[in-house]
């Protein structure tokens, strides 16, 4: 680990504010036929981007960490196109399937002093259990390989630059930090204070380079289907009393 | 210092591989029509608008983003083997007016539709199944009643394995089970419980009177 300055974060907040800002942007996947939506995540720290998909302007005045979007786009090969004040910064092809949902995402590598890169990642609509929240946390940062820390436990192990990591998780409040893969120190961004929203899927970008004190997260949600029955009250699975007389032992209780 | 990155060094930072292409970009002076297979964008009307971009030759593929190779596995579970070799297929299960619905062959048991998967860190993942049946006899988690803490259980799903390890073995009032235990609870640390009936059989009032409620933990991670 080279003697970088890593400095402590306390964004606590920030991923709710984040999330209320465009969660309520973005209303549930419809696809028209051979036609895909695209969301465009502004990961480069700094810049105000403006972003034309095929030549034509999609979104104008995209700052960092904003999420802009849904365009819908026809399916197969597309171009996407950042500029900043006229100028273009970052111009890539990327490919999308029909009936499909992607982020295409401007961002810093691992090494802050390469060029920016576009990394397209697709959106996993699948539908979660009501009262439970898909979460995915991309790495987009100038930084080598992270842990993800959540309530202080690694949940996401070893992600590098242009890789996320998907996990179903109740709603609720995560304490979130990036460290070092296979560190606890220095933490390169966090704890934050993450909500994550139910019956969506939470996608989180850890951006920026801690070097230039530029770390942190673009949050992205989509709404999704529910799947899955209510909570039980009851079970009721002895109906014949076959059993009578195979209680289990009388220490069975003693256990709780 | 921002536009310093991207303004006028922007080839020298970028590398000789890239720098005709960017000129091209930056100079506006090609006109061709070099990106290849970028067809109309489709927004829309104005889908059939020409090309607006002045770019010539390939414009390089973004990169696609991969999964971390850390990724857990998770699963619906098809088949429970408790340890010693007995096993019952898994068949999800759905609460309807607040019972949950286990399968009625005896010899299956049934995975409640809103509880963790296997893989899962947070939550149950809640299995039901009959100790008897006025039709089936015996069912197969009357195996449960002489369960020990320590006993290994076995998930499979999906070709994938997870295996469980008891901890706690308890009984409970059928009508407190969902309020005076966390045999449903989606969030603390992933566990797997298992739930039969048990206690005094009274027929006239639909059954045994108590729950059997099996805990176990993971031993280590699904794969």
């Amino acid at each position: 680990m080279p003697s970088r300055h890593v400095a402590r974060w306390s964004l606590v907040g920030l991923l709710v504010s984040a999330a209320l800002t465009f969660g309520t942007l973005i209303a549930g996947p419809s696809y028209a036929a051979d036609s895909a939506e695209i969301f465009v995540v502004q990961g480069l720290p700094g810049k105000v981007l403006d972003v034309s998909v095929d030549g034509d302007s999609v979104a104008k005045g995209v700052k960092t960490a904003e999420v802009a979007g849904p365009f819908k786009v026809a399916a197969g090969s597309r171009k996407v196109t950042f500029t900043s004040d006229g100028e273009v910064i970052l111009e890539r092809t990327f490919s999308v399937k029909a009936n499909s949902s992607w982020d295409v995402v401007v961002h810093l590598p691992a090494q802050s002093s390469g060029k920016p890169l576009v990394t397209v990642f697709k959106n996993d609509l699948s539908a979660v259990p009501k009262g439970k929240a898909s979460l995915t946390v991309a790495h987009v940062a100038a930084v080598p390989p992270a842990d993800i820390l959540v309530n202080g436990k690694v949940l996401f192990a070893n992600i590098a630059n242009g890789e996320s990591l998907n996990l179903v998780v109740p709603v609720a409040t995560y304490k979130v930090a990036i460290v070092p893969t296979g560190e606890t120190e220095p933490v390169i961004l966090g704890p934050v204070d993450l909500t994550v929203q139910g019956s969506s899927l939470n996608r989180i970008y850890a951006v920026g380079d801690p070097d230039k004190k530029t770390m942190t997260v673009a949050v992205h949600v989509i709404k999704l289907t529910t799947k899955g029955s209510g909570k039980p009250s009851k079970v009721n699975t002895g109906t014949g009393g076959q059993a009578v007389g195979q209680e289990p032992p009388l220490y069975v209780n003693l256990l709780r | 210092m921002e536009r310093a990155g991207f303004g006028a060094p922007l080839s020298r930072r970028w590398g000789a591989l890239v720098t005709p292409l960017l000129v091209v970009v930056l100079t506006g002076c090609g006109a061709g029509t070099g990106v290849p297979s970028a067809g109309p964008v489709g927004l829309g009307p104005a889908s059939s608008s020409p090309e607006k971009s002045t770019a010539a030759g390939p414009v390089p593929n973004a990169r696609e983003g991969r999964q971390a190779k850390s990724t857990r596995v998770r699963f619906v579970p098809e088949k429970l083997t408790l340890q010693g070799g007995a096993s019952a297929p898994v068949k999800p299960a759905t609460t309807v007016g607040g019972e949950l619905q286990v399968p009625t062959d005896v010899s299956h048991v049934g995975w409640w539709d809103g509880s963790a998967s296997a893989g899962d860190p947070f939550g149950s993942t809640v299995i039901a199944g009959h100790l008897d049946s006025a039709t089936g006899g015996i069912g197969f988690f009357a195996k449960l009643l002489r369960i020990d803490v320590g006993t290994k259980v076995t998930l499979e799903g999906s070709d994938h394995r997870m295996t469980y390890r008891v901890v706690a073995v308890q009984t409970v009032a059928k009508e407190a089970l969902a309020s005076d235990s966390r045999a449903f609870d989606q969030t603390g640390a992933h566990r797997l419980v298992l739930i039969t009936c048990t206690g005094t059989y009274r027929p006239d009032r639909g059954g045994y009177d108590r729950n059997l409620v099996v805990i176990a933990r993971p031993i280590g991670l699904a794969h």
